[in-house]
C-alpha cells in the first residue's frame, strides 16, 4: 500500500529529531558499546573508532559515513515473482509480514482456547496458510523447528521453500556455517532476509551476533537490525532517552555492517516498547505509549532516509479478542502514518511475541484490508479519525456493539499515542543521557532504570485506561479457513 | 531527634524507597537528604539497638508490601524500598551480637549460560534481599560450572535460576542435573523467566517455578517457614 503525504504523520519537529540524534551520537560517542569480539572491536578502531577499557566508542562522523553509505533501496524478490517488491527508503510504501520466535499455538477448542508448544508441523501450516491469505506481502519466521539447534536452519529452510511463494525473512540464523547451505535449499539468495539482534540492551554487543551479522552482510543480503528496548527496565522510562539509546544500539549495527561491506542493505528495526511496571516488568507491545514510542522510532528512521523495518500488531492479549483487534488496528494505522515500509510482526501474534494462532492470522488479515482501505479512501483525513474509524468498524465486523463507553476509550489511548508527556530539550538529554551511562558502567543496570522511573510513573508515561471486554463472532474466521488449504 | 522520632524517619525514608542522599526518592524531592544509609549509620552511632533497626526494616517492608498490594505503590517502589533494606542490612549486621545473625537464609542466583537477560533475576534478587535473605548473585551468562563452584564456596539454602530464551531452557536442565548430581539434594531450585512453567520445573527436576518476583518471594518464605 501507498500513503499520500498528507496522512504522513511527524510526532516530533525537525530540531527535535536533530535533538534526538545529536544525544544518540553523545551516547555512541561517550558511552560505546561492549564489544568483547575481538575482531570486530579491531574492524571499528581501523574505521576510526577508539576504545576505552571493553567498550568502542563509535564518533559522530563514523555514523554520519554509514547513514550515508547505507543502501536506499533494497529488493526481496520471491519464488512467485508477482509477490517480489522493494522497499526504497523515500518512498511511503508499506509492505507487511509475519514475525515471532512465537513459543506457543492458541488453537480454538470446544473448552475454549488452548495453547500448546510450536514446533515444524505449526511453521508448515502458518506457511501455508499466510501464503493465502492477501494481506500478507512476505513472511518472517513464526516460530521456530522442534529440532536439534543444529539442525534448526537447514530443517526451517526446507519448510520455507515447500511451503511459502512470497519473500522469506528466515530471521535467525542460528549457526552461519549453514548460510550456504541454507541459501542452497531455498534455491535463490534474492528470496532471503534476516534479522539479528545485534545489541542487549543497554548497549552491549552480542559476541555470536557479531558473526552472524558479518556472514549475512559479506553475502550481501538483506538484514533487519534490531533493537528491543523495554523503558524502565532495559532503558530509560523517559521516551526520550529509550529513543536515544534505541537509536544508538541501531545505529552501531549500521556502523558495523558498512564497515564490514559499504552500501550493506540493512533495515532499521527499532522497537522501543516500555515494561509494565505497575506489576511484573513485562513488556507492554501494544499499549499506547509503546505505540507511540514505536511510531517515534519509525519516524526517526524516516528522518535519516533510510529503509524502515517496522514492527507493529503484537497484541498483549494472549487470546483473539476485542482487545486484540483495538490494539492491533491502533498500531498498524499509527506504524503506517509513521512511515514504516517492512512492516513484520503485523499479523498472528498474541501474548507480547510469545503466542500465534491460525485464527489470529486470519483475523489480521480482514482488519488490515480495512486499515489499508481507510487510508486509500480517505488520503487527507488526519490519522487520528483513520485510527478510529477503522477501530470501529473492526470491532464490528467481529460482532462487537461500539457503544460510547467504548468509543470514549478509544479516543483516549489515540489521545496518548499523540500527546508528548516530557520536553524534548538539551536538560532532558543530558540527564537520561547521565541515566544511560550509571546504568551500563553498574551491575544491575536495570535496577538503575527502574528507580529512575517513580516519577515517570506518577506522571502517567504508562497508559491505564479500560480493557475492551466482549465476545467474537467468529464466523467470518470459520468461513476463510475452510476456504484454504492447510496441511493437516 | 529521639530514638522514636529516628526509627520513624528510618521507615519514612525506606518506605520513600530513598537509599542515600544521592538519590531523589519516590517523590523526586528527597535528594540531598538523609536517606536509609546514612539515617542507619547515624542510629547506631547513638547507641540504637541494632535489634530495633531489624524490626523497623521488617514493619517498613510490611507497609511497603501492603501499599503494592493495594496498587499505590510500584514495582520500581518495591525495588527500591528492598534495596534500602538490602543496603541497610549490610551496615548493621556487623554490629549484631556475636552469633546472632539477620539471614534468613543464602539465596545464589544466575542468569544460565548463553542468556543475557537480567530484569527479572535483579528484581527478584532485590526483593529477596530485602525480605531479609543474605543474596549472591552471579550475574549473566553464567555457565554452570561457575554456578557448581559457587555453590560449594558460598553454601547456599536455595538457588534461583532465570532463562528468558527457548534456546537457554535447555541449559537450565543442565544446571539442574548437574546441581542435583553433585550430591546437593537439600538446595531448594526455584526456577523463572517467560517460557519457563511448573511444567518445566518439574521435568528438569527443580523444586518451584514463579512467574514473578512477588510469587518467588511468596513460595521461598513458605518453604522457609515449612523447613
Amino acid at each position: 500500500m501507498i500513503i499520500s503525504d498528507a496522512q504522513q504523520i511527524k510526532m516530533l519537529s525537525s530540531s527535535e529529531m536533530d535533538l534526538i540524534h545529536e544525544g544518540t551520537c553523545r551516547v555512541l560517542s561517550q558511552i560505546g558499546v561492549k564489544v568483547t569480539h575481538e575482531d570486530i572491536a579491531e574492524l571499528l578502531v581501523s574505521k576510526g573508532a577508539q576504545r576505552k577499557g571493553d567498550r568502542v566508542l563509535i564518533p559522530k562522523n563514523m555514523v554520519e559515513k554509514a547513514l550515508a553509505d547505507t543502501a536506499k533501496t533494497i529488493q526481496f524478490d520471491a519464488p512467485n515473482p508477482d509477490y517480489g517488491f522493494t522497499v526504497n527508503a523515500s518512498e511511503n510504501q508499506a509492505k507487511f509480514g509475519t514475525g515471532g520466535q512465537a513459543l506457543y499455538m492458541v488453537e480454538r477448542t470446544s473448552e475454549g482456547w488452548k495453547e500448546k508448544l510450536a514446533g515444524a508441523h505449526d511453521l508448515k501450516q502458518i506457511l501455508a496458510l499466510c501464503d493465502q491469505l492477501e494481506n500478507v506481502d512476505f513472511i518472517t519466521r513464526p516460530v521456530e523447528c522442534d529440532v536439534p539447534e543444529d539442525q534448526m536452519d537447514v530443517e526451517k529452510a526446507k519448510i520455507f521453500r515447500d511451503y511459502s511463494s512470497k519473500p522469506m525473512n528466515l530471521a535467525n540464523l542460528f549457526k552461519r556455517d549453514r548460510l550456504d547451505e541454507v541459501l542452497d535449499i531455498i534455491g535463490d539468495p534474492a528470496y532471503v532476509s534476516f534479522i539479528v539482534c545485534l545489541v542487549s540492551s543497554p548497549l552491549v554487543m552480542d559476541t555470536p551476533s557479531g558473526d552472524k551479522l558479518k556472514a549475512i552482510v559479506e553475502k550481501d543480503l538483506p538484514v533487519a537490525i534490531s533493537s528491543c528496548t523495554q523503558g524502565g527496565s532495559t532503558a530509560p522510562f523517559s521516551e526520550v532517552g529509550e529513543l536515544m539509546q534505541l537509536n544508538a544500539e541501531v545505529l552501531f549495527g549500521y556502523v558495523l555492517a558498512n564497515a564490514i561491506r559499504p552500501g550493506a542493505k540493512v533495515l532499521y528495526r527499532g522497537i522501543p516498547i516500555t515494561s509494565n511496571l505497575y506489576s511484573d516488568g513485562s513488556p507492554r507491545w501494544c499499549q499506547p505509549e509503546s505505540i507511540r514510542r514505536v511510531a517515534l522510532a519509525t519516524q526517526l528512521c524516516r528522518y535519516y532516509n533510510i529503509p524502515c523495518c517496522a514492527t507493529a500488531g503484537v497484541s498483549d492479549e494472549a487470546e483473539p479478542s476485542a482487545q486484540a483487534i483495538s490494539e492491533k488496528v491502533l498500531c498498524w494505522t499509527y506504524i503506517i502514518a509513521s512511515g514504516g515500509h517492512y512492516i513484520n510482526s503485523a499479523l498472528g501474534m498474541l501474548n507480547q511475541v510469545m503466542s500465534v494462532s491460525l485464527d489470529q492470522y486470519v483475523i489480521d488479515d480482514i482488519l488490515l484490508k480495512i486499515v489499508k482501505e481507510k487510508f486509500k479512501k480517505n488520503e487527507s483525513k488526519e490519522v487520528s479519525h483513520l485510527a478510529m474509524d477503522a477501530m470501529v468498524e473492526g470491532l464490528k465486523l467481529f460482532g462487537i456493539t461500539v457503544d460510547e463507553k467504548i468509543e470514549e476509550e478509544l479516543r483516549a489511548r489515540i489521545e496518548h499515542v499523540e500527546k508528548s508527556l516530557e520536553p524534548y530539550n538539551e536538560d532532558n538529554v543530558s540527564q537520561q543521557v547521565d541515566i544511560i551511562e550509571k546504568a551500563v558502567t553498574q551491575s544491575g543496570g536495570s535496577t538503575v532504570f527502574m528507580k529512575a522511573s517513580r516519577v515517570g510513573l506518577r506522571k502517567g508515561y504508562l497508559y491505564t485506561g479500560n480493557r475492551i471486554d466482549s465476545p467474537l463472532d467468529l464466523t467470518r474466521v470459520d468461513e476463510r479457513l475452510e476456504a484454504v488449504s492447510i496441511p493437516e | 531527634m529521639s530514638e522514636q522520632e529516628l526509627l520513624n524517619e528510618l521507615e519514612h525514608v525506606i518506605l520513600m524507597g530513598h537509599i542515600n542522599e544521592e538519590d531523589e526518592g519516590l517523590d523526586g524531592t528527597m535528594q540531598g537528604t538523609p536517606g536509609t544509609e546514612e539515617l542507619v549509620k547515624k542510629a547506631l552511632e547513638e547507641g540504637i539497638d541494632p535489634e530495633k533497626l531489624l524490626k523497623t526494616f521488617g514493619k517498613a517492608m510490611e507497609k511497603v508490601g501492603e501499599k503494592f498490594e493495594s496498587g499505590e505503590f510500584f514495582l520500581p517502589d518495591m525495588m527500591a524500598s528492598g534495596e534500602c533494606v538490602g543496603n541497610a542490612m549490610e551496615i548493621v549486621e556487623p554490629k549484631l551480637a556475636a552469633g546472632t545473625s539477620y539471614e534468613k537464609g543464602k539465596f545464589l542466583i544466575a542468569t544460565v549460560q548463553g542468556d543475557l537477560h537480567d530484569i527479572g533475576k535483579n528484581i527478584v534478587a532485590t526483593m529477596i534481599k530485602g525480605a531479609g535473605y543474605h543474596v549472591k548473585d552471579l550475574g549473566i551468562d553464567v555457565p554452570a560450572d561457575n554456578i557448581l563452584e559457587a555453590i560449594k564456596e558460598y553454601e547456599p539454602n536455595f538457588v534461583g535460576l532465570s532463562a528468558l530464551l527457548t534456546t537457554t531452557m535447555t541449559e537450565m536442565e543442565q544446571v539442574v542435573k548437574r546441581i542435583r548430581e553433585e550430591g546437593y539434594s537439600d538446595i531448594k531450585i526455584f526456577i523463572g523467566g517467560v517460557p519457563t512453567s511448573q511444567e518445566f520445573a518439574d521435568k528438569i527436576g527443580a523444586d518451584h517455578h514463579c512467574k514473578d518476583a512477588m510469587e518467588a518471594l511468596n513460595k521461598l518464605e513458605k518453604v522457609r517457614d515449612a523447613s
